[in-house]
This record gives structure tokens, sequence and C-alpha cells, in this order.
């Protein structure tokens, strides 16, 4: 399982790789972690003609915790997050979701803004930075640009940039006094693709729900940001008793509804479709018992 | 002849720490991929799209002019020159299959190979095999055996009415009569997905010409030296003594390594004819279509009980999905054969009918893999006894008590011939359901019916397992029901050298079993040499004697008898010219510590010091005293070893996402003699682990065109450290009949694995009346069970 | 833009420099051009682990890594546990006394993967090891004795109380 050529170039500054990019159009790719790329350089599913590593760039290799938000960088880790206790503290969403991806040998080495340029539907930090709102930045030929998460995931495997274009970082805003927070999977095996999960924040004051937010990981073309589900949640008195309890079962119920999971190896859609149920209630309670704590 | 056994450290029994471990632990092993000579080429092969399709035209002209490439061969440039694989003959046999190393005019499985490019690396014949234009003409694909035997399917094979490989129908005892009298009759229809061995080494090959003296030597990841041998005289019309073939460390073998395999008979040939060292190594992505699958049931199967829940009848159709071609070596019947012909197990079954088939389909081929069709039989029929267990309100424990053949009954005839004895089923169930406390896991269970059948949210079930498993089979046992092929009879030599330090050699290579450190251990013990003294040579067949190999179970068996018998020569002659050197009868001499010497040490004689006036002075010894210190002796044990064991299984199932979770496992096992305890419990713990794999998560899965869906290991899933729990492990030991009482353990455990944790998982499912006939028991397939999703059209 | 680049790597505490073809794998590089083959493929997609090495102090998969990669770092392989007298690492000497090894072929992944865990988490309870080990794939051993090997590690480094 050799890779076909390719011409390989390491970037030294975020300019060179622009316009090495731009320059090959859709025949070239990014390499930061390659704990997704190389896999498909190895199986022959890519062939690109040009691999532009750059994880000589210093200016990317950049974990910024603000008062108001955290930026990451693109050759940040995803053990960087992890053994960062500001993470832990400020965006405990995030560290959840980073502790259940993959394994230590790739987590010491794949990129959280690779996973999100990726956007593999069962991935965790697609769904995460949709969660917190986050901002994906861009660069490229005609220069920089934002868009907010649910702009970047335009569908399975794809996303907004442009040939030429390269995520340099991301942007997760701090969440809200009162909010609690919970990532739940369910995959086959510890670390396996989740087949279906949930991202989910909920912020509460004197037991209302100000704010909800609910992405389903797994469905097929990305995350999912169950709207309808929010929109049933914000406002509501909820409590680890039984308002909660209807609350959720009423939002899993529009999630199993509006849910469009596909077919695989590993899960039917049906099965699927289930679980985005069974996730969402997890998620939600966890989450709500976890505002308790504030 | 002295009677005083040995006074130093009795090695049988301790666990010696293998000292042919050291290099592994060190990451100095020779794997395969770790040879390397000079001039050496690479090859990569070209394989079928298609399940089935006829070959129009290949044009492999851009390949061979790409920089690097040396030669595209194909099929029809085989033709003529070496002999395919015929399916080996069997007393069973539906009907021949021709496998051509190279496909010439039809490819019948997606993976099947085309072409062979060697190049000057592996990267640049990959490039060249995506060079080669291939004229493909579908065919309609066979992907269901029940589908794949009706008379308007399409053919794999011409020379195959209905697609049948192999097929044979058995009856003993009156079924029929059985069935009409019985108290209680239950029947089932059980689906056992496919499945791989998945060692973490997949398979590779160096063939070499003109290395050292041999026209031919190869290196193989392979279980079988000697065999491998012989075919590849035979088929490349070579005389077999000028082939050398050399397992080297090997990744884990499981029995797919077992098979005969055109890719590395093609590197043979193309070593020989290019006069240069090839290589092919085997990545994950060819493996999981180009090496042997394994299970692949459809099980129906009835029991008849009397008004005690006894056994009067057993009868099952059974349908394997076999692949496309018959396997070389053992042919399509290992699976069909031993699936109905061994369903019985431990227990007591007066009379037996079945109807097996193997039919061939456009798949990858079926070969053997640990304990091949005893894991999916054994689970079929413990599922059943549990459903008669439910129905008669016996407990599920006591019912295969009083099923199992107990110790007072043997030696046993069973309905399937098999004649069982020196084997403790019975004290097996004993102790596990003791060592378990089994009594409370029910009644702890039975408490839960308040609680909806949860604990902590989850529902318990419990499952209970006996497996026998025959092992180190003599020349009157087949190991491949039906083969013509007998592997029952394997030699040792052993070898005083001039130093007196002792060789042991036997062609029982070792995919992890350590049976180097197993044998010197008995050879320790037979002779009175010190085990540091002692090494043994086990992987190539110009320094071992004939053996067949590493296979079903047979090295403890074969190689300590065969140690054994040489030994008792060995020592004769030792003490023979002992004797003559310290004037004193043979019969007041032992050997101790690698020291001729009197039993009161009045005198003594090192090893070392015998053998150099041996060697080197021959002439003050009589001729009639010094016949050499090489024994090589052959040893057939007659009939094989019945190892047998109970494994107890509890289960926590989340019934809202169906996973599947092993909190406590016992196992009791009888393995007979021991030589080396953690070595027999790393086989034991190593086979439950594959079992729970079997159970849970592992499957291979094909569309119906027959295109692989599960093609690498994000796919096929295989158990890691999370997903088996800490084993707890004892023994009800019992020596067999063979030489110094040894059994095999290899393939045991995997059986009862496999059927007590399918067991623990209805189980479950019953508590809710619900049930579970597939396996793997996935997630999704326990929530159908439950209910919880709709169950498939 | 190039096919082949020089890099300049230390691997187990020797400096090398070597020209590659950039689709090289580090692991194919370690084994290939360095000769050390203790490194083993098992899948070449990153999920079996046992190409696992050290790479500039953490673990590693080698056959996700390209050798260009490589190219100023520090890489640790099995073959460089051993210390400079040539005293085995105390977890390849646990891994060998508690028969942590059968066929030997998950091992050098799994011998980088517990020393790491051990770093990171000196006391850890089993369930952990078993945690820190599932990215490590073993057809042989059914784990256990693998697991009793890494706690016995933990158990000896454990500082004595006063």
């Amino acid at each position: 399982m050799k890779p076909a050529s390719f011409d390989y170039y390491a970037a030294r500054t975020l300019e060179e790789a622009s316009r090495i990019l731009a320059d090959a159009g859709r025949d070239g790719r990014v390499l930061a972690g390659g704990q997704s790329l190389v896999p498909m350089l190895n199986f022959r599913i890519v062939n690109p003609a040009i691999v532009v590593d750059i994880n000589r760039i210093d200016v990317l290799d950049r974990l910024e915790v603000g008062t108001d938000s955290l930026t990451v960088g693109a050759l940040v880790r995803h053990a960087d997050l992890l053994c960062n206790t500001h993470v832990r503290e400020g965006w405990p969403l995030l560290a959840e979701a980073t502790a259940q991806v993959a394994h230590p040998a790739i987590r010491n080495r794949g990129t959280v803004c690779g996973s999100v340029a990726h956007n593999d539907p069962a991935a965790e930090h697609p769904s995460v930075l949709v969660t917190l709102d986050g901002t994906v930045v861009i660069c490229g030929p005609a220069g920089r640009r934002e868009l907010k998460a649910e702009q970047f995931f335009t569908g399975m495997l794809s996303n907004a940039l442009e040939p030429g274009e390269m995520v340099v970082e991301l942007r997760y805003p701090r969440p809200p006094a009162g909010t609690g927070a919970a990532f739940v999977e369910f995959a086959r095996r510890l670390g396996d693709f989740a087949i279906a999960g949930a991202a989910a924040t909920l912020t509460m004051r004197d037991g209302r729900c100000e704010r909800a937010r609910l992405t389903i990981v797994g469905m097929g073309d990305g995350p999912f940001r169950a709207r309808a589900a929010e929109d049933v949640l914000t406002g509501r008195r909820l409590g680890v008793n039984k308002d909660g309890r209807e609350a959720f079962a009423e939002v899993a119920a529009h999630v199993v509804t509006a849910v469009e999971p596909t077919d695989d190896v590993h899960a039917s859609s049906a099965y699927r479709r289930h679980l985005a149920g069974v996730m969402t209630v997890r998620a939600l309670e966890t989450a709500l018992a976890r505002a308790g704590g504030h | 002849m002295s009677d005083a056994r040995f006074v130093n450290l009795r090695a049988v029994g301790t666990s010696v720490l293998p000292d042919e471990a050291i290099p592994l632990v060190e990451g100095e092993g020779r794997f395969l991929n770790d040879i390397r000579l000079p001039g050496m080429y690479h090859i990569a092969f070209l394989r079928s799209p298609h399940a089935h399709a006829r070959l129009r035209a290949i044009d492999a002209t851009k390949a061979r002019e790409l920089s690097g490439v040396v030669e595209v061969l194909t099929g029809k440039d085989l033709l003529g020159k070496v002999e395919p694989f015929r399916s080996m003959p069997n007393r069973f046999s539906g009907g021949e299959s021709t496998q051509h190393w190279l496909a010439v005019d039809k490819v019948r499985f997606c993976g099947e190979a085309i072409c062979a490019v060697v190049a000057e690396d592996r990267a640049t014949a990959e490039d060249a095999v995506e060079l080669i234009e291939v004229d493909y003409e579908p065919l309609p694909a066979v992907t269901d055996p029940r589908l794949g035997e009706r008379d308007d399917a399409p053919l794999v094979h011409d020379t195959c009415p209905n697609n049948y490989l192999i097929k044979r129908e058995y009856e003993r005892g009156d079924v029929a009569g059985a069935f009409k009298a019985a108290h209680l009759t239950v029947k089932r229809q059980f689906r056992i997905g496919r499945k791989q061995a998945l060692c973490l080494e997949s398979r590779g090959c160096v063939a070499a010409y003109r290395e050292s003296t041999f026209t031919l030597m190869l290196w193989m990841s392979h279980q079988l030296p000697y065999v491998v041998r012989h075919y590849v005289a035979e088929h490349l019309r070579l005389p077999e003594n000028e082939v050398r073939v050399i397992a080297p460390h090997t990744g884990g073998g499981f029995g797919q390594k077992a098979s005969i395999y055109p890719e590395e008979f093609v590197c043979a040939y193309l070593a020989l004819r290019l006069r240069r060292p090839v290589k092919w190594v085997e990545d994950r992505l060819e493996n999981m279509v180009a090496s042997t699958h394994a299970r692949d049931q459809f099980i129906d199967v009835e029991l008849a009980v009397d008004r005690d829940g006894c056994i009067t009848a057993l009868s099952s159709d059974v349908w394997v999905d076999v692949g496309a071609y018959s396997t070389y070596l053992w042919s399509a019947g290992m699976e069909p054969l031993q699936t109905a012909g061994l369903m019985p197990g431990p227990y007591k079954v007066p009379a037996l009918r079945y109807r097996t088939r193997g039919v061939a389909t456009n798949k990858t081929p079926v070969g053997p893999y640990r304990a091949v069709g005893r894991p999916s039989a054994s689970a079929s029929l413990e599922l059943l006894l549990d459903e008669v267990a439910r129905r008669l309100e016996i407990d599920p424990a006591e019912l295969r008590q009083r099923n199992l053949i107990p110790p007072e009954a043997m030696p046993y005839r069973n309905a399937n011939n098999l004649v069982h004895d020196n084997v403790n089923y019975l004290p097996c169930l004993k102790l596990a359901t003791a060592k378990a406390d089994y009594a409370r896991l029910r009644a702890e269970q039975r408490e839960l019916l308040a609680n909806g059948h949860l604990v902590n949210g989850k529902l318990r079930g419990i499952g209970i397992s006996c497996y026998a498993e025959l092992t180190g089979l003599g020349t009157t046992t087949a190991v491949g029901p039906g083969t013509l092929l007998q592997p029952g009879r394997d030699a040792v030599t052993l070898r005083l050298e001039t130093s007196g330090v002792l060789t042991v050699a036997a062609a029982l290579p070792s995919q992890g079993q350590r049976i180097i450190t197993a044998m010197r251990q008995v050879a320790a013990d037979e002779l009175g040499i010190r085990l540091e003294d002692i090494s043994c040579l086990t992987n190539d067949t110009a320094t071992a004697p004939y053996g067949f190999g590493t296979f079903a179970s047979r090295t403890a068996v074969f190689g300590s008898g065969a140690v054994i018998q040489a030994a008792r020569e060995l020592r004769h002659r030792i003490l023979a010219l002992g004797a003559f050197l310290l004037e004193v009868p043979a019969e007041d001499l032992t050997i101790v510590n690698s020291v001729v010497q009197t039993i009161d040490r009045s005198k003594t004689l090192p090893l070392r010091e015998m053998t150099k006036k041996s060697y080197f002075s021959a002439k003050d010894i009589p001729p009639e005293l010094n016949p050499g210190f090489e024994v090589t002796s052959f040893y057939d044990p007659k009939f094989g070893s019945f190892a047998g064991g109970a494994h107890i299984a509890v289960v926590d199932i989340d019934p809202q996402t169906g996973e599947v979770k092993i909190v406590r496992y016992v196992a009791a096992e009888d393995v007979g003699t021991v030589i080396n305890p953690a070595v027999v419990e790393g086989q034991i713990i190593g086979g439950i682990a594959q079992g729970i794999g079997e159970a849970l998560l592992e499957e291979i899965l094909y569309d119906d065109a027959g295109q692989p869906r599960t093609v690498s290991l994000a796919d096929y899933l295989v158990p890691s450290a999370l997903e088996i729990p800490r084993i707890e492990l004892y023994h009800a030991n019992t020596p067999s009949g063979a030489l110094g009482g040894f059994k095999g353990c290899g393939e045991g455990s995997i059986i009862g694995a496999v059927a007590a944790v399918a067991c623990a998982v209805a189980d479950a499912l019953s508590r809710r009346g619900g049930d579970i006939h597939e396996f793997p028991a996935t997630p999704e397939r326990v929530l159908t069970g439950l209910g919880v999703l709709p169950a498939e059209a | 833009m190039a096919r082949e680049q020089r890099i300049s790597v230390t691997v187990n505490g020797k400096a090398y420099e070597k020209t590659v073809p950039v689709r090289l794998s580090l692991a194919d590089f370690i084994r290939e051009h360095l000769h050390l083959t203790g490194t083993h493929l098992g899948c070449e997609h990153g999920v079996c682990g046992a190409c696992t090495i050290q790479m500039n102090g953490r673990s590693a998969r080698s056959c996700l890594t390209l050798a260009v990669q490589a190219d100023g770092a520090d890489i640790v392989t099995i073959e460089g546990l051993r210390s400079a007298d040539g005293t085995r690492h105390p977890m390849q000497q646990a891994f060998h006394e508690h028969f942590a090894l059968q066929c030997g072929y998950c091992t050098p992944g799994m011998l980088i993967t517990a020393i790491e865990l051990l770093r990171n988490n000196p006391e850890p309870n089993e369930q952990e090891v078993r945690e820190a080990l599932s990215g490590n794939l073993c057809r042989c051993t059914g784990y256990q004795a693998i697991v009793d090997a890494v706690l016995a590690v933990a158990r000896q480094q454990r500082p004595v109380e006063g």
C-alpha cells in the first residue's frame, strides 16, 4: 500500500503554501498531521500531484486562550488541547470530544484544523465547532476570510475552501457562565469513528434554559445542527427531574425525525437514526447536570 | 536402565521463561519482510475488481515500459509450465475446482490475482499494476450459498453442478424415531458471519535461486514448511531435495497460513525464471481479499430431548459459503464437514443426522481458521440447549451436566463416530460453576426481575458452554475430514553435539506458541540435561526432520511424544557409553544436570567429556558402544487426544444502544499434562479473545454483486484490550493417552468463547422475550432481537 | 518541488543523513534505509499500531508519517529502548517475564505506547492501561499478560514510601 508518486514541498511561510496550493488547484493537498491524508495516499484513494507540508510554518503552531475566545492554529495537535488545563476548564465540550478522537499516537500528530477541514461525518471536531458557534479562519491567494462553522461544512468530506485556500485557525467563543456541555458518542470500539454522537450545550439561568445548542454526529452529510430541537429547549424550564426528561424525549423525537443518516458497513440508517435519539438524550442529560454545577 | 528419575528441577510443568522470545522483545526478530537479499526484486499483484468475469484481454505494455519494472507475468505465461491447483481429493467432493495461479480465462472472486509485476521496489510495482489494462466481461455473481445450489444459479465452476464443492449426508442411530418419541423438540436457524484470522503479520514470501546449495530457497510466513516444500517441488517439477523452505519469525498463523496459495508459488516460479531473489509481502488491503476467510455458515438445527432434557437426537442442515475455490491442501470440506460432523461436541448424542454442503460462491475461498467449524457448531447447539432449558425450566448448567459425557462412561463412542476418552468435561463444568459462584449469579439475575431485569440500566445475561477439542491427531483420524492427506506422523531428531549440548530438531515452527521452549523442557526432563544446554531447531526443512507442521493443536502431542521416544534411545546410548567409560553397570547410572553419574554420585562424567571422547577419540571406544549420538524417531499417537473445557460469560447489554459488555468471564479447562503453564494460559486467553471477537465484532461483508464491503481494519473489527475482560482461568487437567499425557490447547478456548458469549447475549435478550440468531451479535442485531429496531426484510 | 529530499534525522541517538523518495513512509525509511526492522507494518493505515514509534518524545504511527516529515526529528524505536550497556528497558523485561508477547509482531508498538502511558500516568489502574493500549491490536495474547506487565512496571517504579 505505497502511495502513488507526488511532488512534495515543505512550506516555510503561509504565503508560500498559499501560492503553491493555488497553482496546484484541485491537484494539491495540505499535509499537517497526515492522520487522514496519509491513509488515503496509502490506499491510493487520493493521488495529488503535489503535497504541501505546512509543519514548518511556525505561525500556525498557535494555541491561544483569550478572555473571550480560544484560538487553535492549524498545527495544534489533538494532544495539545488535551494537556491544556485552560482548554479543559473553559471549553470542556472541546476537551471531552478530543479525548475520544482515535488513540494517543493519532492524537499526537493529528490536528484539530485538519479534522475540521477533512469533515468526516463521523468525526468529533466538526460537530463541536458547530455547537460552540466556532469560526473557521481561511487563508488563500485572495487573502484572509472567515466563515461560521455551519457555512464551512458543505457536505460529507466537503468544505467551502476554494482551490488554493487552507484553514489557518479556528476560533471558539468562550461559553457563557451557567453552561453545561457534553459530548457523547457511540462507536463499536473506543476510538473508532462514531456511529452516532451528540454535542450539546445548555446555558441555564434559574432553572430555565437560556440557550441550547445541539449537533448530531455521524448522520452522513457532516455535522447536523438540530435547530428545531434547540428551539424546543430554549426558554423551557429544565431540571434533573420530570421536566428535563420530557423535554429531552421531545427533543429526541425531533432529532430522530429530522436526521437523514446513511447506511454503511457499520450501521444501517435505521440504527443510526435510533442512536441519534439515544445520544441526544444522554448528551442533554449530562449537559444539564453539569450546568447545575455552575 | 536406571529407574531413578531426575533430581534436577523438573522443567515440564514450570513456566520456564522462553529464551526464544528475547529477540522479539528486543526488536531483533526476523520476520519475512525483514529479509533482504542482494539483487532482490519486489512483486505486486494486479487483482480482480470483479467478483465474476471473463478475462478477454490483458495489455501490460505500459506497465512493462515503466522504469524500474522487470517483468509482468500473466496466467497465460504459466500455462503448460506449472501445474494449477486442482482441488484436493476428498471422499465427499461435489465437483473439482481448478485454480490457476494467475487467472487465465476467468476471475472468480474480487481480489483474485491476475498479473504479477516484478520491479525494483514495491512502490514501482504498484505503480505498474495501475498501468495494466484488462478487458473484462462481467458475469453474474453467486453470493448466497442457498441460492447458489439451485439449478438456475450461475456456475462458478462448470465442473461443479449446483456449485457443490463438497457435500455429505450422514446418519447414525434412529433419528426419525427419536424425534417422533421426543418429549420436546426445538428447532432454529442460525447465521454465522464470515471471518478471517487477521494475523498481525500478513502473508509473504522471499524466493531465491541457487541460495547455498539449493536450487530454490523459500522463506515463507507459513505454518507447514515441509508441506510447502512437497507441493512447490511437485508443481514446479523440481526434485524435492533441491528445495529448501524456511519459516522465519511468523506474526500469527491460526490456520490462515496453513493453506497453499498461488502467490507464493508465483514467487518461486519467478525466482527460478529470473534467477534473482524476489520478495512479495501481502499488504493489508490484499490480505482482506487474498487470504482465506472462515466460518460463513447457515445452520438449520433441530434437537430432540427426553423429559429430563437429555439429548436423544441431533439433526442439522448446513450450508457453508466456501468461496470461489476449494482451498488447496484442505479442500472446501473443512468448514462444512466439521460444522456438521463435530456438532455433538462433549455431549452424549445417541442419534445424529446431517446434510452439509460447501457451496462455491464468487468470494474469497474459505480455509482453516482456529477450530474451523466447531465454534459455529458449538454456538448453535449451546443456544438450542438454552432454549430447552427455558422450555423445560431446567437450569442451563444442570441441563449440560445431564448431557455431558461423564468420565465414568468413557471410552464413549458418540454418534459422529468419535471416541471420547481421558477428558474431564464434567469436572470442568463443575469447576467453572463453582469458581464463578454460578448459583449466586443466577440468583442475582432472578432478583433483577423486579427491576425490569436491569442492573445499572443494563440487561444481564449469563452464558455457559462446554467444548470438546480433538487434538494431536494420529494416523487413524483425519485432520481434514474426507481428505486423503494423513498428517499423523512427525519426526524429532535429538543430537548431542561435540561439546555435549543437545540439539532438538522438529519441523514445528512457532507463531508464538513457544514450541521451542516446550520441546526443550520435555527433552530436559527426559534426558537430565540442563535446559540451558538444549537448543531447538524448528523452522527449516534443511535442519529439521520431516514434520507436518504447526496446525490443528498438534505440536505439544507430536513434538513431546517424539522427543520422549527419541530420548529413550538416546538415553540408552548415553548410559551404555557412560557405563563403559565409568566402568560401572548401566543400571547404576543416571543423568543429572548434564552429568552422567552413579546414583550415589561416587562416579561422574560430564556429558561434554563423554561427547568429546565419542567424537574425537572414537578409536578408544568399542564401535558397538559408539553408534553416534543422533537419534531420529517418528511418532504417531494413533488416535487423537480430547481436550475440553467449560466457559461462563456474564454480559451486560445496553438496551438503548445494543452494546454488549462482558463483565465476567470464567474458564475451566482440561489441557492434559501441561508443559509450560504460562504459555498454555496465553494460548487459552488468546483463543478466548478471538472467540469474543467472533461473537461480537468481526464480520466480513459482501454486497449482492460480490464486492467486499469490509476492506480495511477500519471495517473489520478485531477486539482491542478494552473488549476483552480479565479472564479467570482454572484447570481440571487429566492426561491424554498419548505419550507423556499431553494435549493440544490452541483451539479449544475459541470454541468455548464463541458459544458462551452467544449464549450470554441470547440469555439477556430472553429476559425481555427477545431472541438472536445471527452472529456476530452486533449492537444493531441486539436491538433487532429486542424489538427496538424492526427486523430487516 | 521534489520527488526526493535529503533529510537529517536522529534515530535511537544516532544521526543520519539520507536522501529519500518523498512518498516513502517513516516506517519504510527506518526499516529499509536504516535496517532497523524492529518496527513492524501491520496495516499501513494507522489502525493496528504495530508501527508506533516515538517522534520528538511522543508516540506516533510511523506508517502515517512521511520520512521527509521526520527531517530534524528525534526518533526512538524498539531497538533504542535498551540502555547504553545493553540492559533491557524495564518494560521489555516485564513483557518477557509476564509472557506478554507470543508472535511478537505487535510488541514494538505495544512497548512504545506502554512506556508513554507510564510517563504520563505513573499509577494507572487496569482500565486506564487497557484504554491506553486500545490503539495497539494484538491477535495472540488476549491482552491480559500485556496489562499485567504494564501494571508490574508501574508498581516497580512507584517511589518507595519513606
